[in-house]
Order: C-alpha cells, then structure tokens, then sequence
C-alpha cells in the first residue's frame, strides 16, 4: 500500500495530491504539464517536498510535519524514466545488477535476464539495443532490487508502434504478478486498458478523480478524459 | 599592374598570411631540434644538471598533480552541482591563477606563505619553513595547475546527466558508490584530459617557482629553472631538456587528441 499526501511547488507550479495505491498497477494519466513525472519524482525523493506524508507499506518515507526524509536510495522505490536511464559504460547484465551486490544478487539479476529473454544480450550496452531491449533491461534493473514500490514514468513511449504492442502486454503482466503498488505514467488509452489496475486523472497538479478502469471508460471524470477514451476506440 | 593581377594578389594575401603564422610558430621548435645533434643530446641528458631536474621534476609534478586530483575533485564536484552565486565566485577564483602572470603568482605565494608573509609566521611556528623548498615547487605548480584540471572535470561533472545518478540512487547506491560506479567512469575523459593539460602546466612551470621557490639545483631547480641555468655555462643540457619537453609535450598532445584538446579549451573559456 503506498500512501500519498503531497504538496509539491516548483517554478510557480503547484501539486497537490492525496492518493493511496494498493498492490498492482495504477494508470496515471493527464495532459502534459499536468504534474505527472513531478508526482512520480516527489515519490522517489528527487524533487524537494513542501509539506506531506509518504507512507509505504507502513514504513514512513516522508512526513514533513515530523521531518522525516527517508534518501532515496533506502526508500526502496524503483524508477523507470522515460528514457530509462540505463548506464551506458556498463553492460546489460551489469545494468540488472547494479542494485544487488554480492553473489545472490547477481543470481537474481541473472534469474531476471532469463525470464525477460535478454540472456542473449547480457554482454552488450544500452548503445547497442533497440528500444524495447532497453525498457525489458531498464524494467529487470529495477526489478532486482525488489522494490516495495514501482514508478514508470511513460515506459512504452520511446518505442515503435510494434515492440509496442509486445511489450505492453509483457509489462502488464508484470505488474500484476509482482503485486506492489506500481504506478504507471502513460498518454495513450490501449496501455491503460492493457495495465487493468485503477486510473487516476491528473489535471493541473490535482487528482481530478481516480478509480476503476470500467467506471473511467463509462463516464469520463473530464473533457480530456473523454479525448482519451474516445482516441482509443476511434485507433482500434 | 592590372586591376585584375592586384584582385589575385590580394586573394592570395589570407593564405601568405596564414603561411607567415605557421612558420613563425614552426620555426623556433625547429631551431631547437636542428641545433641539437643526437650526440648532444645524449650528453646534455646525462650532464648533473638535467639528471637532477628531471628527477626533481618528476617528483614535483606527481604530487601536484596527486594534490590536484584529490583537492580538486570534490571542489570540481561541488561547482558543478551548486551553481549560484558561491560557486561563481568560487570559479573566479579558480580561473585567476590560469590569466594571471605567473610572476604575479609567485609574488603572491610569497606574500602568502613566506617568512613575513600572510600565513608565513604561523607556518613557521609550525615548524614549517616553506619558501625554497621543494614543497615550495609543489604549492607553486599545484597553484598554477589546479585550475586547469579544476575546469574541466567540473565541465564534465555538470554535462552528467541528472537521471543517471537518481536511478543509481534508487537502486540502492549512497554517495560512493555513485561516484565510484556511475560519475567517475562517465566523467573519465573530462578528467583524464584536465589530468593531462594540469600536469603538462606544472611541469612548464618557472617563474612562479622561481620567485617562490628559487633554484637551487636538487631542491627546487626543476627541468625549466634548469635550462635556465644552463644558457649561462652549457647550452647542451638546455637543449636537451628542451627537445624533452617538447617530446612530453607531444606526448601530452597524443593523450588527449585533437578533438579532446580543442574541447578543453572550450570548457576553459
């Protein structure tokens, strides 16, 4: 369970935002400018908080009131930007298991390179991968580390129309097998019906609603909800 | 002559000049090589005078740049993370000893650190005498060097992209294993080339050690004091050392490539 309660200001813009996510993914969505990347990096620690409580799994990674800031490297938050960033001077398999040391470590990292079919491309740098080998590679990193929470911040963006397709369906799994709060970023509606979790609409740095996936479809909380849902149907 | 004989000319005018650049750039370094028979510089090269320093040299220019790396590091990390008002005076003061006249510097570490100077009389209760001694050499040469590697490992540091080091975060990794692992391998030719252009500055160095640090043969008489001294008894040892310089220099020039060289300069800028 991750449990939000933020109010962020950066360069005269405002988020405020009072969510509780429970296991599986959660769809983010809004139109740009909405606070969304803002919101995931709030969560993970990198953009300063001015008042708030970020409470996981009941362990307390910020309240401002009693001012506590877990660092970001205990909260056990994983990150997946939009452009993954993945390290370039180190390989794949490197890139997996660069958050878990030691030799078990390096058995799940291993174990993660199996099952998201990368084995082939474990001595190669993010350089040499196309797109969707680096959100798998980007994805598994993350993973390692085995992360109370997940944010992926527009995953599927970056790629063609095709890996699209594949990977959406990959990562849609994912989530739901890891059961952890994981909240997903995205512009297009095929991910969030693909992601089956809850969506929460964004819209000018506020929860404009948040629900299930049906109710979203059935009565669009806004006008640019409505946009989306319509924009689907009419690419399907 | 016809109009159109002179608009030729006049062409040609950019290229003569840029040949007349050339040569006088060419020229002396040839002079120096020309004038310098192999059996010279052999000799010149085991005349005391080069032997002791080229060690003296040696010895300097390591723990300068030793000094430089492990003083100069965290300060190039801390411009390049906090910019603001601080870090631009702290990049003043950083750029100065790069413009400013090396004689300048010397007086200035004399008033500084010498006898009567600024810090010298706690120094000296401290049992700490520095004006010609070889430390002297070490303080002037990193004074004169540091910037060089200060600015261009700190170039590199702010083109690090941000990202990078908040996934190593999330992943886990506190400040040293960011460094070790993510900063300092991305950030490598930034700091090799400073490394390189620093310690080919402290090796040059002369009139600051000069002032601060004298030239006493074996103590502080590095290879430039040295070809110094020698114009006056045997020109043999000054040549030789000069042709070393030069082939250090080259050397220096084949570290860091063209392209790396020019991209220094920049960042100096």
């Amino acid at each position: 369970m991750l449990e939000l309660d933020l109010e962020v200001v950066r360069d005269g813009f405002a988020l405020e935002v009072q969510l509780s996510l429970g296991p599986g993914p959660t769809a983010l969505v809004g139109p740009n400018g909405a606070g969304k990347s803002t919101l995931l990096r709030a969560i993970l620690g990198a953009v300063p908080v001015r008042r708030g409580r970020i409470v996981l799994d009941g362990h307390v990674l910020l309240d401002t009131d009693r001012g506590i800031s877990v660092p970001t490297e205990e909260r056990r938050v994983a990150w997946v930007p939009q452009e993954y960033a993945l390290f370039p001077h180190l390989t794949v398999q490197e890139n997996v298991a660069f958050g878990v040391p030691g030799p078990a470590g390096h058995a799940r990292a291993d174990a993660l390179i199996g099952q998201l079919g990368l084995e082939a491309l474990r001595s190669r740098r993010p350089g040499a991968l196309s797109g969707g080998e680096r959100q798998k590679v980007a994805l598994a990193r993350a993973l390692a580390t085995e992360p109370r929470a997940l944010l992926l911040d527009e995953p599927l963006a970056a790629l063609d129309a095709d890996t699209r397709e594949a990977t959406r369906t990959l990562l849609a799994e994912s989530l739901h097998r890891l059961a952890i709060p994981s909240m997903v970023v995205t512009h297009e509606m095929r991910d969030v019906l693909a992601l089956q979790g809850s969506v929460v609409l964004l819209e000018g740095g506020r929860v404009r609603s948040t629900g299930t996936l049906d109710l979203f479809r059935a009565a669009p909380p806004s006008e640019f909800a409505r946009s989306l849902v319509t924009r689907a149907i009419g690419s399907v | 002559m016809s109009s159109r004989a002179g608009a030729r000319l006049l062409g040609l005018l950019p290229a003569a000049a840029a040949a007349l650049m050339l040569v006088v750039l060419a020229v002396p370094l040839l002079a120096l090589v020309l004038s310098t028979p192999p059996g010279d510089l052999v000799a010149g090269l085991r005349h005391p005078l080069a032997l002791s320093a080229l060690r003296l040299s040696l010895l300097t220019t390591t723990t300068s740049l030793a000094l430089t790396l492990l003083l100069g590091t965290p300060l190039a990390w801390w411009m390049a993370r906090h910019p603001g008002p601080a870090e631009r005076v702290a990049a003043t003061i950083v750029q100065l000893p790069i413009v400013v006249p090396p004689a300048v510097s010397g007086l200035a570490l004399l008033l500084a650190f010498g006898r009567r100077g600024l810090l010298g009389p706690a120094l000296e209760q401290a049992g700490w005498a520095l004006p010609f001694t070889t430390a002297a050499v070490v303080l002037a040469e990193l004074f004169v060097s540091a910037p060089f590697y200060i600015q261009s490992a700190a170039a590199t540091f702010r083109r690090l992209d941000e990202d990078l080091l908040w996934a190593a975060r999330s992943l886990g990794a506190g400040p040293a294993r960011r460094f070790v692992r993510v900063v300092l391998p991305l950030s490598r030719p930034g700091i090799v080339t400073g490394a390189a252009l620093s310690w080919a500055r402290a090796l040059g160095e002369f009139g600051a050690t000069l002032m601060f640090a004298g030239n006493l043969q074996g103590r502080t008489q590095t290879l430039p004091l040295a070809i110094y001294s020698a114009l006056e008894t045997d020109l043999r040892p000054a040549k030789a050392l000069s042709i070393l310089l030069v082939a250090v220099a080259l050397a220096v020039l084949g570290i860091l490539g063209r392209g790396t060289v020019l991209e220094a300069v920049r960042a100096r800028a």
